[in-house]
């Protein structure tokens, strides 16, 4: 006897999930790039927006692949996302060589490629013969990569390599304290990433996880995809008064409150609409009245 | 000598540390049914057992926890890089990361029970209430023993790898040793505690959990109780064996034959664990027999 | 069984995704050949075989999943791609804190370090079922340990598949233990050495001073590629897997070659961030 992962038929086309996703996530970026064009940093907090972009993407990807039954559970679906995500991430951040605005669209690119191969191995050679599966591991590379890009902005305030790299550290020199460069004070040295990496990982894979069932709606899934995303801003917003501006960390900080907050009570009215009875303090109600 | 004796030193710290955090881990996983076992609250109602258990399904333990060390850790990175005191860096970022955890907890709950409309699970708000803080204050004591160690081996014991990717490794290895000891003692012995012990669950009685028990009727926070007197001591004693034996191994012995001295410590203790193991599992064929009749193991 | 069977089905692997996977697994050492320093191929291909280690590795591991939590099926109850992966960690912990030992002693480190890790894990997991739950260890799949010699039959609890992890189950669990802790370092080992290499240049800084960088990269880099073929082995195992004396062993063929491709690409892209 086993549980059974089951999820709601019909509902939003997978496709408009697609195209809605992919499309603000990389627009999302190009604002938070904003910051270089400006000379500020409140734009960081758009690269948090980008990521919760992805993640509401990327969990109607999971529901799609994981209904048909992978003999593993759900989070090491979120698992693969991120490892390839990273990956291609880190070299994404690098096409800076040839301009910094290729950077976001350059990640969808590489990660596609990663993703899709990453498919082929898992469908043909380990024998998965799930017919959705190449496009659903490329859809999720790409929603790891731009997650990881997404948040990465929001904590340093860049996502060019150069830039991820650069930190300053208050060294004691001679008795006074001087800001001098460090590289084991960037985003890179510290790897922030991993933080950020598991944060992802675990946003991507939860709504699924969390809503399965028999009565799982998609509206109900959507909405704590939301929330998961924005509550994943939250520590990256304290991580990032480290890097940018205090006034844009507060900014990027207030942004990810509110927009937690209103999401997380959006899911709990929708979740008091599926469920079966709401009760508080009351005992077992057995099957068939008692 | 001095650098071995605060070698010694750290290590015992870090080895204690990781004790109680493997005691911690293990005891909040049951008391908000994580991982495996929980796979049975998810079913009972599917069986017909309507429950008022915390269907807590996160994840497996092993990747929640990297997350929340992993949080814990990077924030704590992120306050010291700005120059706040270390403990109080450890601390807030370990509250923080169980406050993520208790939003986690709470819309799993939801998530989950909501769904389960069609076999009539009620969701009771009760629960939500009561045992979300409880859960929550063990996690704060694995998170913050778990980054604590990380600290100590970086600052004191020179690793090279930075906080948040320690918070990872050590993260996850904490989930997986507090998993693995510690599941099949709450998923065998508390959740299905009227079947007879001394035996595997017969598959006929899976989702046929116990919902009414000693104190009424049995909410997770009950399961901490029982858990906590073998389930969580063993996986502390696992997770603490683990990284005490990691970095003893190595402190110790290192500097011998240029390394590889520490090697061949490793592969004499991984062969006396071998002689231990084989032990325990021909003393229990001695002690307790076969299973003789035929005797259904459900009451 | 064979290891390239027919089209399709349960067992064998299919050809063309076969043909695919190894054009691309050469293809990605090609570039790299010609894009990156001469060292990095040889780079590329110990992370190749870092990741079939792993992929080798996992399936020795028992893991029970779900059953095993209530002593219906033997092995630990964990995910199989979570508890290698904690092996395998804690492993590259111990591999990289060797790191300037010199190579070979680091790779052992590693090795030592997750299977001393499984050694533990495997021991407390058995010292719970036989002292906190009353339950000796036997196997569903085979009557006979294969090592010990122990008789299973009497020892399984009626209408159960097995508990516990009988000591076929634990000699598996400390070698997949030791295998993924290999794996795993020896893929940050290469990279390690890559950056090392190659950013001073980049980064006009000192060699000294990008240290901080370079570990932080391979040691993402590692963590990534060990998830990744992790997870493809556990899609692999489909669950659940007893150790060595499994019939389910029999299919770490197709685990290896694809987490090989899969680590050939990973580490193309790895070695790309430099060579560009």
């Amino acid at each position: 006897m086993t549980v059974e992962i089951s999820a709601s038929e019909g509902g939003i086309p997978h496709n408009n999930f697609l195209g809605i996703g992919l499309v603000g996530s990389v627009v999302c970026l190009y604002l938070a790039y904003l910051n270089v064009f400006t000379g500020m940093d409140v734009f960081s907090v758009f690269g948090g927006i980008a990521a919760v972009f992805a993640l509401w993407w990327g969990t109607d990807t999971i529901k799609n692949l994981c209904s048909y039954g992978l003999g593993t559970g759900v989070p090491s679906a979120g698992m693969l996302a991120f490892g390839s995500g990273v990956i291609a991430m880190l070299l994404a951040t690098r096409l800076e060589i040839i301009s910094p605005l290729v950077i976001p669209v350059g990640a969808v690119v590489i990660a596609a490629i990663l993703g899709a191969i990453i498919g082929i191995v898992a469908d043909k050679i380990v024998n998965m013969h799930i017919p959705v599966m190449v496009k659903a591991l490329t859809e999720m590379a790409i929603v790891g990569a731009l997650t990881l890009l997404g948040l990465t902005a929001m904590a340093s305030g860049s996502f060019v390599f150069s830039e991820l790299v650069a930190g300053t550290a208050l060294i004691n020199v001679g008795g006074t304290m001087i800001e001098l460069p460090s590289f084991a004070a960037s985003a890179l040295g510290g790897c922030v990433l991993a933080t950020l990496f598991m944060l992802g990982a675990i946003a991507l894979q939860h709504p699924f996880n969390a809503c399965l069932g028999p009565n799982e709606s998609q509206d109900r899934t959507q909405m704590l995809a939301l929330e998961c995303g924005f509550l994943s801003m939250i520590p990256v917003a304290v991580i990032s008064f480290v890097f940018i501006s205090s006034g844009a960390a507060l900014i990027g900080f207030l942004v990810s409150v509110i927009g937690w907050a209103y999401t997380y009570m959006e899911f709990i009215k929708l979740s008091k609409r599926d469920a079966y009875m709401w009760l508080d303090g009351k005992p077992i109600l057995e099957k068939g009245g008692e | 000598m001095e650098s071995l004796l605060v070698g010694i030193g750290i290590t015992a710290i870090a080895g204690s540390l990781a004790a109680v955090a493997g005691a911690a881990e293990d005891t909040e996983s049951d008391i908000g049914s994580q991982g495996d076992p929980n796979s049975q609250v998810q079913l009972a109602p599917q069986m017909g057992y309507i429950n008022r258990i915390y269907n807590k399904a996160i994840s497996g333990e092993p990747p929640a926890y990297a997350l929340w060390c992993a949080m814990g850790a990077g924030i704590a990175w992120a306050l010291m890089a700005i120059n706040i005191n270390a403990i109080l860096a450890i601390v807030i970022g370990s509250a923080l990361a169980v406050f993520v955890q208790g939003i986690y907890c709470t819309t799993a709950y939801l998530g989950r029970v909501s769904s389960l409309a069609k076999f009539e699970q009620p969701v009771y708000i009760d629960i939500i209430k009561s045992v979300t803080t409880v859960t929550m204050a063990h996690a704060f004591v694995a998170i913050f023993t778990c980054v604590a160690m990380c600290h100590l081996m970086i600052v004191a014991l020179g690793h090279p790898f930075p906080l948040p990717l320690l918070g990872i490794v050590w993260g996850l290895a904490l989930g997986a040793a507090g998993s693995a000891t510690g599941n099949p003692y709450y998923g065998k012995e508390r959740q299905y505690q009227k079947y007879k012990f001394g035996a595997g669950l017969p598959i006929s009685a899976s989702g046929d959990i116990v919902r009414y028990a000693e104190a009424g009727q049995r909410s997770s926070l009950d399961n901490g109780w029982f858990t906590s007197k073998l389930a969580g001591p063993a996986s502390g004693i696992c997770f603490g064996l683990i990284v005490f034996l990691e970095l003893w191994r190595t402190v110790l012995f290192e500097s011998i034959a240029g390394g590889w001295g520490a090697v061949i410590a490793g592969v004499v203790l991984i062969l006396i664990f071998m002689v231990i193991d084989r032990y325990v599992e021909s003393w229990a064929r001695n002690t307790y027999g076969p299973y003789t009749s035929t005797e259904e193991a459900s009451s | 069984m064979s290891a390239l069977g027919g089209g399709g089905g349960g067992e064998g692997m299919d050809p063309v995704g076969l043909g695919i996977g190894l054009v691309v697994a050469l293809l990605s050492v090609v570039i790299v050949y010609i894009l990156a320093p001469t060292t990095a191929v040889f780079a590329l291909i110990g992370v190749i075989i870092g990741g079939a280690l792993i992929g080798f590795g996992i399936h020795f591991v028992p893991v029970g999943g779900a059953p095993a939590a209530m002593g219906q099926s033997p092995g630990i109850a964990t995910g199989v791609a979570m508890l290698a992966t904690g092996a395998g960690l804690a492993g590259l912990f111990g591999g990289a804190w060797a790191a300037e030992l010199g190579f070979g002693v680091a790779l052992a480190g590693g090795a030592i370090g997750g299977g001393l890790m499984m050694a533990i894990t495997c021991l407390m997991v058995n010292v719970v079922y036989v002292y906190g739950m009353g339950i000796p260890a036997a196997s569903g799949k085979v009557d006979k340990d294969p090592i010990t010699g122990d008789t299973f039959p009497a020892y399984k609890s009626q209408g159960t598949e097995g508990h516990g992890l009988p000591f076929i189950s634990y000699v598996g669990g400390v070698i997949g233990g030791m295998f993924g802790g290999l794996g795993g370092t020896l893929i940050y080992l290469e990279l390690l050495e890559v950056y090392k290499e190659t950013l001073p240049q980049i980064l006009s800084a000192g060699a000294e001073d990008v240290i901080p960088i370079a570990v932080g990269l391979a040691g993402i880099f590692a963590v990534g590629m060990f998830l990744v073929n992790a997870v493809l082995s556990a899609y692999n195992i489909t669950g659940t897997i007893e150790g060595p004396h499994d019939p389910k062993f029999r299919r770490f063929p197709r685990a290896v070659i694809a987490c090989a491709i899969a680590s050939a690409v990973c580490g193309m892209v790895a070695i790309m961030l430099v060579a560009m």
